[in-house]
């Protein structure tokens, strides 16, 4: 079966790629009803939903049979928030209770995955046992697994069987000279395999396993680690090849790289992309695919919506102690989505309506310009500036509001005052606000106030509990008709 | 004749099924090996199996107590690289 294309009519190649402008968040307006039922309430497939739902990763798959440059298996640290990393092994057994926790506790937590840390099906049996008693016992709750795609072909059958709908395949290339600038070795067939064979051998063994997948009508999301200078040039392609097969969503994503996490790249010195570079090639991927742009590389034990991690709360000894009647947490749950599912729908409603009416009125002449936006969920600006860990950036032009990314408040590491570099909160945030214009939160102090203004960042609190695009273009104009936007500031990004 | 995982093992659980002897087992802080059961393969495969997936340098010895795969030799990282980086860590 192939998917039908997305975006059949690519917009202006970097433009506004969505289907209706005045917002431009509807990543999901161009898919099909089937899958859109599928992923209206996924938070890692619907940059809508990320505002309302929850998932959870178990960390039940400690095995892989790749390694990765950008990965070190001897990681683990509290403080750390990136893909690999966990605090707690479990066994099957104890994830199927901490599932049912968390479910009981968060019920907008809709999605369980398992993302390793090594990889889900390089442990097959600890894997499938999780997902087995998962679809038997919680089954409102959605399954997904995430894969580097070596095992993927043999794992196919086995996975339809569990009534998973959802996989994530990370392709970083499909070219094997690329390839072996990215893995080192494999485990094939008793094997360790290196080099440009094992980089082929993983290639077939991923485009093979999409294809399966596809076949069996279950959907694929594809990651892509964002190398510079290694994978960067060749990712378009990638995404060009994968939609082609079928893949319904694109996920490209910076590489993480310090020293300190001991991967090849890290203590290499490969650098990771800048948040330019990474919108630019998810722009250019973007007339081709559908992309993703929320994705927050999660632990492989994440808890809790998107950008936060509540796992704290359901550590094994805190689970042991709690008794959950799930049938009667399913009856909660039930109304809970019911509830939000109404709340989505009116929001979408609404804003279809404003895209109409900004479609209808003169049409400014300025350049585009990016806001950051500090959110808790919901879908509306709720969250003070100084409680925000991380924020939104969205880019507001004459042709609407479209998401682009998010950026970390605090670093990867949150360990501020032990191994930080002595640069404040404060300052490491306007850092990583660079280039937006304006930031809209419900409530800003004095000091951080004046530092933003004096970076360029214009601080707003004007908007508080209001949806964030409608906000956000609310600023955009109030700056046009100051003349804010008549200079040449931001041309650098103006062509995004 | 049998190999030893020694404490940089990571408890990835990735050696345990591909032993063809069942000779590796679950232990605290790590993995282990019943040297009775192991065969070093031999028989089964021309390499070593829990050292052929064992993603940490270092961590299996041979029966000579050599590292079957030495420093550098999974991940491609230079020692001396490493150690450069790590000292550089340490400085901070």
């Amino acid at each position: 079966m192939q998917l039908p294309v997305l975006n059949d009519a690519p917009a202006a190649k970097g433009g506004c790629s969505a289907s209706s402008c005045g917002t431009t968040d509807n990543q999901m307006d161009s898919l099909p009803d089937s899958i859109r039922e599928k992923v209206q309430n996924h938070p890692c497939y619907s940059e809508d939903a990320h505002h309302y739902f929850a998932r959870m990763h178990v960390a039940v798959a400690p095995a892989c049979n790749i390694q990765c440059h950008y990965c070190n298996r001897k990681y683990d640290c509290a403080n750390e928030s990136r893909p690999g990393v966990v605090s707690e092994l479990l066994t099957p057994d104890q994830a199927v209770k901490k599932t049912m926790a968390v479910a009981a506790n968060i019920p907008q937590m809709t999605v369980l995955g398992i993302a390793g840390p090594g990889d889900p099906l390089a442990n097959p049996e600890r894997t499938f046992e999780t997902f087995r008693r998962l679809s038997e016992e919680a089954p409102d709750i959605k399954l997904c697994v995430s894969t580097n795609g070596l095992a993927l072909p043999d794992a196919v059958e086995e996975l339809s069987k569990h009534n998973i709908d959802h996989v994530t395949i990370t392709i970083n290339c499909v070219d094997p000279e690329i390839g072996a600038k990215i893995y080192p070795w494999i485990y094939w067939k008793n094997k360790r395999i290196k080099g440009l064979k094992a980089a082929k051998i993983l290639i077939e063994q991923q485009q093979k396993g999409l294809e399966m997948l596809i076949a069996k009508g279950i959907l694929v999301k594809v990651n892509s680690v964002m190398i510079p200078g290694v994978n960067d040039q060749h990712l378009a392609e990638v995404s060009k090849v994968v939609k082609s097969k079928g893949a319904f969503l694109h996920n490209v994503m910076p590489l993480i790289a310090e020293a300190e996490h001991g991967t090849f790249y890290g203590v290499m010195g490969q650098r990771g992309p800048t948040p330019d570079e990474l919108q630019d090639l998810q722009d250019s991927c973007s007339g081709d695919m559908n992309m993703m742009r929320h994705c927050r590389q999660c632990r492989a034990d994440a808890v809790g919506m998107l950008g936060e991690d509540r796992g704290d709360e359901f550590t094994l000894d805190k689970i042991e102690d709690m008794e959950i009647d799930y049938q009667a947490a399913m009856e909660k749950r039930k109304v809970i989505h019911q509830a939000i599912q109404a709340e989505m729908d009116s929001k979408r409603l609404e804003k279809a309506e404003k895209a109409q009416q900004h479609k209808q009125e003169p049409k400014l002449t300025t350049r585009p310009v990016l806001m950051a936006v500090a959110t808790s969920g919901q879908g509306v600006i709720n969250m003070h500036f100084g409680h925000a860990k991380e924020f939104l950036i969205y880019e507001a032009s004459p042709e609407g509001v479209r998401f682009i990314s998010h950026r970390k408040a605090d670093q990867y590491c949150g360990g501020d005052t032990t191994c930080g570099d002595g640069e404040s909160t404060l300052q490491v945030t306007i850092r990583a606000l660079a280039g937006c214009e304006a930031v809209l939160c419900s409530k800003v102090g004095y000091e951080p106030w004046e530092q933003l203004e004096a970076a360029g960042i214009q601080p707003n609190g004007e908007h508080a509990m209001e949806p964030i695009e409608e906000a956000v273009m609310a600023v955009y104009k109030e700056m046009a008709e100051a003349g804010k936007l008549d200079d040449a500031k931001g041309s650098v990004r103006a062509s995004a | 004749m049998a190999v030893k995982i020694i404490e940089s093992c990571v408890n990835c659980f990735a050696c345990e099924p591909v032993c063809p002897s069942n000779a590796i087992y679950e232990a605290k802080p790590h993995f282990l090996v019943d040297s009775k059961k192991c065969t070093e393969c031999e028989g089964d495969f021309p390499v070593f199996q829990c050292a052929s997936i064992c993603p940490i340098e270092g961590a299996i010895l041979d029966s000579l107590g050599l590292a079957i795969n030495p420093p550098g030799s999974l991940t491609g990282i230079p020692p001396e690289k490493m150690a450069e980086a790590m000292a550089e860590l340490q400085s901070h």
